[in-house]
């Protein structure tokens, strides 16, 4: 339109610079907690780029180092796979069910449930939290994995994405399934699941994402060393084990690799999602 | 199919009832009975005082800063990230390839723990660092940044930009994408300069997801907590302290349930109110500039 062809050029190359300078400062922070992780420890924080590499952090990590404990760093990451999975599931799972209730069938009280959800979603939580741990501790789950895993199982923005999303699905599907003779678990589980499949994987790695990096229930429900979440365990050996920065970053990049791993493999589905709910 | 579902409805919304009832409910009514008491979270007994610990708490520096810390971490961290996911999401929206992949490379930090960007920030700022050893010797700056109070907050809040700029750039990318390229050219026709082109046709008519950001960004100062608990612990002198920090630590460090329940009203009380009036002026100010 504006300007000879070699102009558009020349903007379109100044515009891919731009965009990866800013990416590289934005990535910056992990390549250099990488870069730490396998740096000699007479490098750790001492250089921008480490010259002399080493697994040493890793090997101290999984052996346990010089800690009493045997291997409490594995099995950290085991208790926050557990946790965060099962969590995760039973979220995914009372969201949708809510959700085809609220968008899809009619009953007395659906309004009242549904701007309750509303309400509830925009309340500030840090109120619940005193009366929550101690009912915890009243039912005599203080420092078990239920502790952990069932005040963590239900997610009100889930219920408000499925919810949304369902009310977008014509109600001519259910009508012909229903004459059918498909029972409404049928219809959920074989028409609806499948047509949400881009904004599960949405809904599905924000929760696992957040389960993941919880640290303030996480920190109070729980106390034995074998109970620890990886994210909490990094968190108390913050200060302590400033003596091994190293080993530090290894953990760091142990809790943050498995989930960015997952994002990229679900990278596709993940942006088309994203695109229906920013809509 | 005006068929009323009434028992199948009821037993789909089952789990949320029973949760909400246990944890939200319960816990609501619990907390604000509490925070009429003098629990420690231990003893077996405890006295009914009244207005007491409301009273107390406002004359204390812990819930004094919690209240204007989280200000204070609006002006520096909303005008930051808000800049930044702007021009993420302009620099990337006019890319004809790769785009994708360079959003997805800005999404990455969000996915970063709190723990693990603070442990990143402390080496990164730490005496032997590349960088302090640059700024001592080179620039003669020996710079203490988590022991000043602007600094401690400044580098908390950069934490939470790098953490959510490219989540917002996603957010407004897509509003920039619903633009129709009939309006630019339009407007060229009108005789809109191109360096008029962004403030004039762009930014009213990416408003909408500007607003989403927004409020989401006003939103997120209210529960910082993990970055603060790790770098400053609320310090120095009370400059880091935000709500979550000062209920946790009355709660769990000093056991005061009762008087942390109070702080814990305060702060939804002010959290509250404070999210409705930045969504009325943001309303207002986008009705006045004729965005809305």
């Amino acid at each position: 339109m504006v300007g000879s062809n070699s102009n558009t050029k020349l903007r379109l190359s100044v515009r891919y610079l731009i965009a990866i300078v800013l990416l590289v400062i934005m990535v910056f922070p992990y390549l250099y907690m990488v870069l730490n992780s396998l740096a000699d420890w007479s490098q750790v924080d001492r250089k921008l780029i480490p010259t002399k590499l080493t697994l040493r952090s890793y090997q101290w990590l999984f052996t346990g180092g010089e800690t009493g404990i045997t291997r409490p760093w594995i099995h950290a990451f085991f208790n926050s796979v557990f946790v965060s999975l099962i969590s995760t599931a039973l979220m995914m799972l009372f969201a949708i069910m809510v959700a085809y209730a609220l968008a899809k069938l009619k009953f007395r009280g659906r309004d009242s449930i549904n701007n309750f959800v509303l309400f509830h979603m925009f309340f500030p939580a840090i109120i619940l939290i005193i009366p929550n741990f101690l009912i915890i501790q009243k039912v005599g789950l203080f420092d078990t994995y239920w502790a952990l895993i069932i005040p963590k199982a239900m997610s009100l923005w889930g219920i408000f994405m499925y919810t949304n999303f369902f009310k977008a699905v014509p109600d001519a599907f259910i009508e012909a399934a229903k004459l059918d003779g498909a029972s409404d678990f049928k219809i959920l589980y074989k028409i609806m699941m499948p047509m949400s499949k881009s904004i599960t994987t949405v809904v599905f790695l924000f929760l696992l994402m957040e389960r993941w990096t919880e640290l303030l229930w996480d920190m109070i429900v729980v106390r034995s060393d074998g109970m620890l979440t990886l994210n909490v365990l990094l968190s108390q050996m913050f200060g302590p084990y400033q003596a091994y920065p190293g080993p530090m970053y290894a953990g760091a990049v142990m809790l943050t690799l498995p989930i960015i791993i997952l994002f990229i493999i679900f990278g596709k589905k993940f942006q088309e999602g994203m695109q229906f709910n920013l809509k | 199919m005006e068929k009323n579902n009434n028992r199948l409805g009821w037993l789909f919304a089952s789990p949320y009832l029973i949760f909400s009832t246990v944890f939200f409910l319960g816990p609501l009514i619990w907390s604000l009975y509490l925070s009429f008491t003098n629990w420690d979270l231990i003893s077996p007994t405890y006295d009914f005082v009244g207005f007491k610990n409301f009273i107390k708490a406002l004359g204390t520096p812990g819930v004094r800063s919690a209240f204007w810390v989280t200000y204070k971490f609006m002006i520096v961290f909303v005008p930051i990230v808000t800049a930044m996911s702007l021009f993420v999401a302009v620099i990337v929206k006019g890319l004809p390839k790769f785009k994708s992949v360079f959003l997805i490379g800005f999404f990455l930090p969000y996915l970063s723990s709190g723990v693990v960007a603070s442990l990143i920030v402390k080496g990164f700022l730490s005496h032997t660092s590349p960088v302090q050893t640059f700024l001592r010797d080179r620039l003669g700056l020996d710079i203490d940044w988590l022991g000043g109070s602007f600094s401690a907050l400044f580098v908390v809040a950069m934490i939470m930009a790098w953490k959510f700029t490219g989540y917002y750039a996603l957010i407004l990318t897509s509003g920039l994408e619903s633009i129709d390229q009939e309006v630019y050219e339009a407007a060229a026709i009108d005789g809109v300069k191109d360096s008029q082109r962004f403030w004039k046709i762009t930014l009213p008519l990416v408003y909408p997801a500007i607003y989403t950001t927004l409020i989401l960004s006003f939103g997120a100062t209210f529960g910082i907590f993990t970055e603060v608990y790790q770098l400053t612990g609320g310090g120095p002198n009370y400059a880091t302290n935000t709500w979550q920090m000062e209920i946790y630590s009355q709660a769990f460090k000093n056991l005061q349930a009762g008087y942390a329940s109070a702080i814990a009203i305060m702060a939804a009380v002010a959290t509250f109110v404070s999210i409705y009036v930045i969504r009325k002026i943001l309303e207002m100010w986008g009705k006045r500039n004729g965005w809305v």
